[in-house]
């Protein structure tokens, strides 16, 4: 065995390494799409009344449940482009490191919805949406952590700033942190497309 | 285990890379048999089903492996049945992650062998 195929086999171990514990099913689409949908909900308060519950509720339940879907439907269709099982230990460990964050967000939805000051929502939506991030970051890639650590930072000023920023805060965390997400994601698809052509071609 | 392989790779430079292979574990250095333990060895646990899905093997030619890592006492192999369905899970005994690491020790020592050459 010569140093080249060393490290070749070595690099080989710590894919194989990251396969067994990362969950790879995150699309780029997915993620662009929902930072497109994100932008697009806080554009239409600039005709809506954000002080409305209905219209927030509506706009903002919408964004989510695209969103959602978005990722669903992408999920399977990497799936099925990569070859692998959708339903996987790594998806049941990263939907089990997200409930907890995800059951927060619920009851904290209807509290403040409840109390009419669902203005302070998009705050608390970042700070669960950050830790639920983290809480995967054992499994999911780099570009997850950084989301996380950043929709941290973000909901706090969210909520230092009031709930006059409430829309612009949605746009910049939810809108622009998926963009990038989904840009960093993108040159990571190509780049396992480039390697996936070369592997096959050699 | 690094020291007395660097040792080993300077007193006798001209076949250092031929001392190191023949030191490779031979049983790791099968292709199939490595993949599973480097995946065993990034989990506690993985089941039959787990493990033949991430690497894509059959399961007759996974089953063989298994067998032979177990021989060895790299592999400790659970079989239960979860209801009515039996499930084998596998996971690294002391031994297999001992054996893994010496192996990727190994390696390295290639690979820095291999940039020292290419330096001088």
């Amino acid at each position: 065995m010569d140093p080249r195929q060393a490290a070749h086999t070595l690099e080989v171990i710590r894919t194989l390494m990251e396969r067994t514990c990362q969950y790879r099913l995150l699309t780029a689409g997915a993620s662009l799409a929902a930072g497109t949908l994100a932008i697009l909900g806080a554009v239409a308060f600039c005709i809506l009344d954000a002080g409305d519950p209905v219209s927030f509720a509506s706009v903002w339940g919408f964004v989510f449940a695209s969103s959602l879907t978005g990722s669903f439907v992408g999920t399977l269709l990497r799936g099925r482009e990569v070859g692998e099982r959708v339903w996987t230990r790594q998806t049941r460990m990263v939907l089990l490191a997200l409930a907890p964050s995800l059951a927060a967000a619920a009851a904290l939805t209807l509290f403040f919805f409840v109390r009419g000051e669902h203005l302070w929502l998009p705050g608390v939506w970042m700070l669960c949406y950050g830790q639920g991030s983290l809480a995967t970051s054992a499994y999911a890639p780099a570009g997850i952590r950084w989301l996380g650590g950043a929709m941290l930072g973000l909901g706090a000023l969210t909520l230092a700033l009031g709930t006059g920023w409430a829309i612009v805060m949605m746009a910049v965390a939810f809108g622009a942190g998926h963009l990038l997400l989904g840009f960093a994601l993108l040159s990571e698809e190509r780049r396992e497309r480039a390697v996936r052509l070369y592997r096959s071609v050699a | 285990m690094m020291n007395q392989l660097e040792a080993l790779t300077r007193d006798n430079p001209v076949n250092a890379f031929k001392r190191l292979f023949d030191e490779l574990d031979p049983l790791l250095h099968e292709r199939g048999r490595l993949a599973i333990v480097s995946a065993l060895a990034a989990a506690p646990r993985l089941t039959f089903t787990e493990l033949r899905d991430a690497l894509g093997m059959t399961d007759g030619n996974l089953s063989v492996h298994l067998q032979k890592l177990e021989e060895k006492g790299y592999l400790a192999i659970d079989k239960q049945f979860i209801g009515r369905r039996p499930q084998t899970s596998c996971q690294l005994t002391r031994a297999g992650r001992q054996a893994f690491t010496n192996y990727l020790d190994h390696l390295e020592i290639i690979v820095q062998q291999g940039r020292g050459r290419n330096r001088a």
